[in-house]
């Protein structure tokens, strides 16, 4: 990578010696205002997203819960955009009050891992020792097994409910973000600059609260961020296996697991969610994308 | 380099065949292959042995065993293994059986074989023992005496339960509960949950078998049905979703349809807090929308349910009268009870308890969770909080009467085109099912006259009784009836939906 890396260096250093150095600058410019224009782009969707979760009660043209037997499974139109369910319920109704169900309980399952996964690094990096090691060996655990499948079990044992949905999700995840802490930790705690935090008598936890997170924030925020697409698939997989939520909840997962054996008869029952899914997990995915992408010290400089 | 793009060509051949597989082009053998989506233990068929729960239903449907008498379309009895009966007295009965039955093995079934396999049904199967009370039993030829410990008016129609398939007990059961019976079929394979293997029986004693080779296939889930039959991996389906059934309205599928007394309902618990209150019970029959459920959630394939038994029976519904769908009158009944939303979030609080539903139900039969989630919406409308529990393992948590307040289940409720037996088997104090413990002095005293009576209009007339006294006390909410289907390609002949559901796959059956 680095050998690579010294390539296009001097593959630069080259072309700005026989062009100038003003192409070069501008080649860089196009790339930082590109980056730039995608973050602003994808935060932009997000932000709808979000803004569709929080203000969901109001946005529904119906009752998303309102059963109406005698306007069942009308196919989409004006009256009802993504049509009506078995049970006569307005489908985009359900997919907006679905928005909040798996976007909200996606956030507050990434918050989580996110936070709890990087104490746990930041300690076990920091100190040590024999906390150290059962830590790092209750996440091989965690991590030696298929993410869903442990799930699975885990929300199985918990039982049904969104709840235990992030709870189970929670169980297998953070061990990535306590892995990514603590071996930032490790390698941030022989700088200088800490022992000069120790010599001038600073405590650990003022050291790692100042000296060891904020240097870490980066790596920690492009993989939560990443995950967001990842967990909110896998909270739509447990509800679509009625691990998840239950019913009557509307929640996307859920609802195509209900619909799915009408893909044939009355398809948008079961498009409805699935391209809700799909439409916010690559908006988040892309989203994360761009983070990284701009959080990358490759692009820094041009910044 | 060329000798290796060659093997490379060869090995790329050689998988691509291994892929498709190569089509077994056989002898002119008729093969069938049935998809079922009941034939699991879920639904206490784990496998073919009749004295084992309600695995008589895989023997006799599937064409494995037979009973001594079976139904006709119109519920009635008719020889089958036996030609006829006689009633010496009230406690004895006299059985003839056809001459040249055999089983499968090629064993005479004659009175002493009759005999035995009924002996070892009444030490085996609970349910059967209770519906007999057989005291003794004597083969003479082609004849056996049964003598009961107490009258029983519907022997016959008992014995011609799924249970009393005539089974060849000194040949055994294998360790996955294959037996051997006296019908069109012969069980060669059986993986619980999986399939049955059935092949032709050579020595089948009622005329010729067309279909060689049976495979029946447990497929639980509705939609992988629906694609099996959609892709010809199966011949037939059982059990199909109503909402798959549009797929195959057309010229190369046929629906054989009818009326059965397979009615979903949904049982009280008198244990619960919750459910024990009559003004509760009331509020729920009054407050679940049948002709709804029936047209919309089953596409018109049911009939709206009064009682147990649909129309088409003496003892049916048109002779009763129960709680009609009627939301602002349920809320009343509540309010008068004393259950009041007083936290204003919609649900009502009585003595600090919550009005909350716990509706216990199962997957397998699909109509169930749609009964489940319809309910839970037209419930919440006057207050309650249904919390559905749709589980495979219902049969293990309805014997624990703290963790559920309704549940709703399948039943053919006249298996026996007789009333009793919906009693006996789940309202009584002493049926085994009474999960709910309902308790009615009344009930018990007209169980106690039909235990008696041999006289069929006056057992009709005891059935609708008994019926009414279960529905004025709200114990059991009957919703629907169901028009069983099956659907098959439209090349399969004589597999015929029959409105007591035990047969369906007979000598009968062909595919051209």
């Amino acid at each position: 990578m680095s050998k690579r890396k010294n390539e296009d260096m001097n593959v630069r250093n080259t072309a700005t010696k026989e062009y100038g150095k003003k192409v070069t600058v501008r080649v860089q410019k196009v790339k930082k205002s590109h980056i730039k224009q995608k973050l602003v782009f994808f935060t932009v969707l997000a932000v709808c997203l979000v803004i569709l979760a929080v203000f969901s009660d109001h946005l529904c043209p119906y009752d998303p819960y309102a059963q109406d037997l005698s306007s069942a499974l009308q196919a989409p139109s004006l009256a009802h955009p993504m049509g009506t369910d078995t049970y006569g319920r307005d489908m985009l109704s359900r997919v907006i009050s679905g928005a909040r169900a798996s976007i909200f309980s996606t956030f507050i399952l990434v918050a989580v891992i996110s936070i709890f996964g990087t104490i746990v690094g930041v300690g076990c990096g920091y100190y040590g020792g024999i906390m150290d090691s059962v830590m790092m060996r209750i996440s091989d655990v965690c991590l030696a097994f298929p993410g869903l499948v442990f799930a699975m079990a885990i929300a199985a044992i918990l039982g049904g409910g969104i709840q235990n949905a992030i709870i189970a999700l929670a169980v297998i995840s953070w061990p990535k973000y306590s892995r990514i802490a603590r071996s930032q930790t490790l390698a941030l705690k022989n700088e200088p600059y800490i022992h000069a935090a120790i010599l001038s008598g600073d405590s650990s936890l003022q050291i790692m609260l100042r000296h060891v997170f904020p240097n870490m924030l980066g790596p920690v925020l492009v993989t939560a961020m990443l995950d967001i697409g990842t967990m909110m698939m896998e909270l739509a997989g447990l509800s679509f296996l009625g691990l998840g939520a239950q019913i009557p909840m509307a929640e996307w997962g859920s609802m195509m697991s209900s619909g799915r054996s009408m893909i044939q008869t009355y398809p948008w029952v079961v498009l409805s969610p699935g391209i809700a899914i799909f439409v916010s997990v690559v908006i988040f995915n892309l989203l994360g994308d761009t983070v990284r992408d701009y959080l990358d010290p490759k692009n820094r400089e041009a910044f | 380099m060329k000798a290796k793009k060659i093997l490379a060509m060869a090995l790329a051949v050689g998988m691509t065949l291994g892929l498709t597989g190569v089509p077994t082009f056989a002898d002119d053998k008729k093969t069938f292959v049935f998809g079922d989506t009941t034939f699991n233990a879920e639904n206490e068929e784990a496998d073919i042995n009749p004295q084992n729960t309600y695995a008589g239903w895989a023997c006799i449907r599937y064409g494995v065993g037979e009973t001594l008498f079976r139904y006709s379309d119109t519920m009635e009895i008719e020889p089958w293994i036996a030609k006829e009966y006689e009633n010496i007295d009230e406690l004895t009965w006299k059985i003839t059986l056809n001459d040249g039955v055999v089983f499968s093995n090629g064993r005479a079934c004659d009175g002493e074989a009759v005999k035995e396999c009924l002996e070892a049904l009444v030490a085996n199967h609970e349910r059967a023992a209770g519906d007999l009370c057989i005291d003794t039993i004597e083969a003479d030829g082609n004849t056996i005496t049964i003598k009961t410990t107490e009258p029983k008016p519907a022997l016959i129609n008992y014995l011609s339960d799924p249970y009393g398939c005539i089974i060849d007990t000194q040949a055994g059961i294998t360790d996955n509960g294959i037996v051997i019976g006296t019908g069109p079929y012969v069980a060669t394979d059986l993986v619980t949950d999986d399939h049955l293997t059935l092949v032709k029986n050579e020595n089948y004693w009622n005329g010729d078998v067309n279909v060689d080779e049976i495979t029946v296939r447990t497929i639980s889930d509705g939609d992988t049905l629906a694609f099996a039959l959609q892709a010809g991996e199966i011949n037939a389906a059982y059990g199909m979703a109503y909402a798959s059934y549009p797929i195959f309205e057309n010229e190369d599928f046929t629906f054989s349809s009818t009326a059965t007394s397979r009615a979903f309902y949904a049982w009280m618990n008198f244990e619960s807090p919750v459910t024990s209150d009559p003004a509760v019970r009331k509020a729920i029959a009054m407050g679940i929308d049948k002709e709804s459920f029936v047209s919309v959630l089953l596409k018109g394939y049911g009939y709206p349910a009064v009682g147990a038994f649909p129309d088409t029976f003496s003892f049916g519904g048109q002779n009763l009268t129960t709680e009609s769908y009627d939301p602002d009158g349920a809320k009343q009944v509540l309010e008068d009870a004393g259950w009041v939303d007083t936290d204003g979030d919609g649900i009502r609080e009585k003595d600090g308890q919550k009005l909350v539903i716990r509706w216990l139900t199962y997957p397998s039969r699909q109509e169930l969770p749609l009964l489940a989630e319809s309910a839970q919406a037209t419930l919440k409308e006057i207050g309650m909080d249904v919390q559905v529990n749709c589980t495979s393992d219902n049969n293990t948590i309805r014997k624990d009467p703290t963790l559920w307040d309704v549940y709703a289940s399948a039943m053919v409720t006249a298996p026996t085109g007789d009333p009793q037996y919906f009693f006996t088997s789940c309202a009584l104090d002493s049926s085994v099912s009474n999960n709910g413990h309902y308790h009615s002095d009344k009930l018990e005293e007209l169980a106690a006259q039909m235990e008696n009576e041999f006289d069929v209009d006056k057992r009709a007339e005891l059935g609708i009784q008994m019926q009414q006294t279960v529905l004025d006390d709200n114990a059991y909410v009957f919703c629907s009836h169901l028009r069983m289907s099956m659907i098959m390609q439209s090349n399969v002949t004589g597999l015929v939906a029959h409105p007591c559901d035990y047969y369906e796959l007979t000598a009968d059956l062909d595919i051209n």
